[in-house]
């Protein structure tokens, strides 16, 4: 639980760092808008190539949004995949013949197994998914003999292709914006500017003040509810509880014997937290001052100008082609 | 002048069993007044009470002359600090400085002087490196100091210490009352709830609690020598204490070991 890396604050120095929580959320916000509104492949490229030039001139280690991107790339994988077969609009621009005979049938089945073997042991699993992806349809096309069973065709179109590198880039954008402001605002740093942000909702009775404390209280008890939750494991497993495996009906044990025990300490916590802060003049809803101030500088105004600059000129480019 | 007066309090959780059964004392300006009782004796409940965490079904509350009531509960909080027992569950901040920050937000304090006011105090408890470190990385006694500093920097008249100690290492408990001492010979008045003797010897008098009563209030030297009180109540002789008693009822006299002892005892 400890290596849980999307959402994680990094210590750095850069442009990025500098820059007030206020202004990359919003520009995060417009930046996206602008990256769904993009039609043109160019404009898309461009956009990815600026999104990771500016992972560069921040001073953010690629490694590190990469490693955020992981877990995500199967269901960004599967998308393109899914456009690729199912959307049929447009031109064919690729057709390629498939014969599925016994030898063939049998050669992609023995190809399958062969990467089920041995995926656990590669390095890049992705690649080494696409090559065997990209084996199964060679096998089909080239293997034409051996008891014919019957004949067909892959085709790619225009449309899919095009929608499914749409999608893509544009996940992948997201995904970049989103784990650059994580990775360089400290979870307070954001919850301030978070509450700053969405002060207006003030106008329909929300009181973003209020919301703003309870997520610092949990920024606050996240890591101490781990850790309870390490202790009241090992005290279970002291008592027989096996953590590690079993059934289904072992888990719902493990699961029960850890969540009862941190339901019953998180009451009485909270309970006492709340006397604690009670007893320290807080009152729900009272005006506080503020010990954390954020203060605009020139850079974000300039940051602010360019985000809203990129999605004006996205929205004319749309308009006028 | 009495700074806080109890009068007649009675409290009752649920059920018929009172927590605390018609308590009257009072406690005087920069006093250092010693809350004893055995567990469930109702300790707990009353400093609650006397910061408006709990109301009382019976009786009045007086701090610094100001009657406790829905209207008046935030004035008595800014006269009365408590620092509790669990040093985690009353660490509100994410970082030492936030949660030093956090009763002065409260009490809407200018930002300039709520940054002076944490730094002083964050030194005055020796805690000034670790300003911005997160509670995990703390010790259970750094947490408490945060926590004492916290509410020295709301400047409060009196503190009351909820077992504060219990849950601290010998160097941990001897460093909070350290700050006791600091800080009841700077003026403010101190209130350590205690079930242990040792704890109580260093103040001016001592209040012993059984089953939500009072069963005594007086000078601490007198509780101290007590044995009938504090069987009454479930707490123990100090050791030398214990075998002074001994030779009394023994008719062992030894003026000079009996001074030894005494003086033994009372320095904790
Ligand atoms: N939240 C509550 N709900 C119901 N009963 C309670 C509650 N808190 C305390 N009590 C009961 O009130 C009585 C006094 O409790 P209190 O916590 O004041 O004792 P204490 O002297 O502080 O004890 P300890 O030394 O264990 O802290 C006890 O009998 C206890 O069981
Ligand atoms: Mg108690």
């Amino acid at each position: 639980m400890k290596n849980i890396v999307i959402g994680r604050y990094v210590p750095g120095n850069s442009f990025l760092y500098s820059m007030d929580p206020r202004t990359k959320l919003i520009a995060l916000i417009v930046l996206m808008v602008a990256a769904f509104l993009i039609q043109s492949f160019a404009h898309m490229l461009v956009a990815l190539l600026l999104v990771t030039s500016l992972l560069i001139f921040g001073k953010i280690s690629v490694k590190r949004v990469y490693l955020g991107l992981r877990p995500l790339m199967f269901l960004l994988f599967f998308t393109f995949i899914f456009q690729i077969l199912f959307n049929q609009e447009g031109d064919e621009i690729f057709v390629l013949p498939l014969h599925y005979t016994a030898l063939s049938i049998f050669a992609a089945v023995a190809v399958a197994v062969f990467w089920f073997a041995t995926k656990k042991r590669v390095r890049f699993k992705l690649l080494y998914f696409l090559i065997t992806v990209v084996a199964i349809f060679a096998v089909f096309h080239f293997i034409d003999f051996g008891f014919l069973f019957a004949r067909g065709t892959f085709r790619v179109f225009e449309e899919g292709l095009s929608t499914a590198f749409f999608i893509m880039v544009r996940l992948i954008i997201i995904i970049m914006l989103s784990t650059i402001l994580t990775i360089t605002t400290k979870p307070t740093d954001l919850n301030l500017g978070l509450e700053r942000v969405l002060k207006p909702l003030g106008i329909v009775r929300i009181n973003t003040e209020e919301i703003a404390m309870i997520i610092s209280i949990a920024l606050r008890y996240i890591p101490t509810l781990l850790d309870e939750a390490n202790k009241i494991m090992l005290a279970q497993a002291s008592r027989g509880v096996d953590f590690q495996e079993g059934k289904l009906k072992d888990k719902v044990v493990q699961i029960i014997s850890l969540l009862v025990p941190m339901f019953i300490i998180s009451f009485q916590r909270s309970d006492d937290l709340a006397n604690a802060m009670e007893a320290r003049s807080f009152v729900p809803g009272q005006p506080r001052t503020r010990l954390h101030v954020l203060t605009w500088k020139r850079l974000d105004t300039v940051a602010m100008v360019v985000s809203f600059l990129a999605l004006t000129f996205v929205i004319v480019s749309r308009v006028v082609l | 002048m009495s700074v806080i007066e109890i009068e007649n309090v009675s409290f009752t959780y649920h059920g018929d069993k009172r927590a605390l059964d018609n308590v009257s004392l009072s406690i005087e300006k920069g006093e250092w007044v010693s809350i004893l009782g055995h567990n469930g004796s109702g300790k707990s409940t009353l400093s609650k009470l006397i910061v408006g965490l709990l109301k009382p079904q019976s009786g009045t509350i007086r701090v610094d002359g100001i009657t406790l009531s829905a209207s008046t509960v935030r004035d008595i909080r800014k006269r009365v600090g408590i620092v509790f027992q669990n040093p985690d569950n009353q660490f509100v901040g994410v970082t030492v400085r936030d949660d030093i920050a956090f009763g002065l937000e409260n009490l809407q304090i200018e930002r300039p002087e709520m940054i002076e006011r944490i730094e002083h105090y964050a030194k005055k408890v020796d805690m000034y490196p670790y300003l911005n470190k997160e509670p995990h990385a703390l010790s259970g006694g750094q947490k408490q100091r945060v926590a004492i500093a916290g509410i020295l920097a709301m400047k409060t008249d009196v503190i009351i210490f909820d077992e504060a100690t219990a849950m601290l290492d010998p160097e941990g408990r001897e460093r909070v009352m350290e700050f006791m001492r600091t800080l009841n010979r700077e003026g403010t008045t101190i209130i350590p709830i205690t079930h242990e003797m040792k704890e109580a010897v260093m103040s001016d008098r001592i209040v012993v609690l059984k089953d939500g009563k009072v069963l005594k209030a007086d000078k601490s030297e007198n509780i101290l020598k007590d044995k009938e009180t504090l069987e009454r109540s479930n707490l123990e002789l100090l050791l030398p204490l214990e075998i002074m008693h001994y030779m009394n009822e023994n008719g062992i006299d030894n003026p000079s070991l009996k001074e030894f002892l005494w003086q033994l005892s009372l320095n904790g």
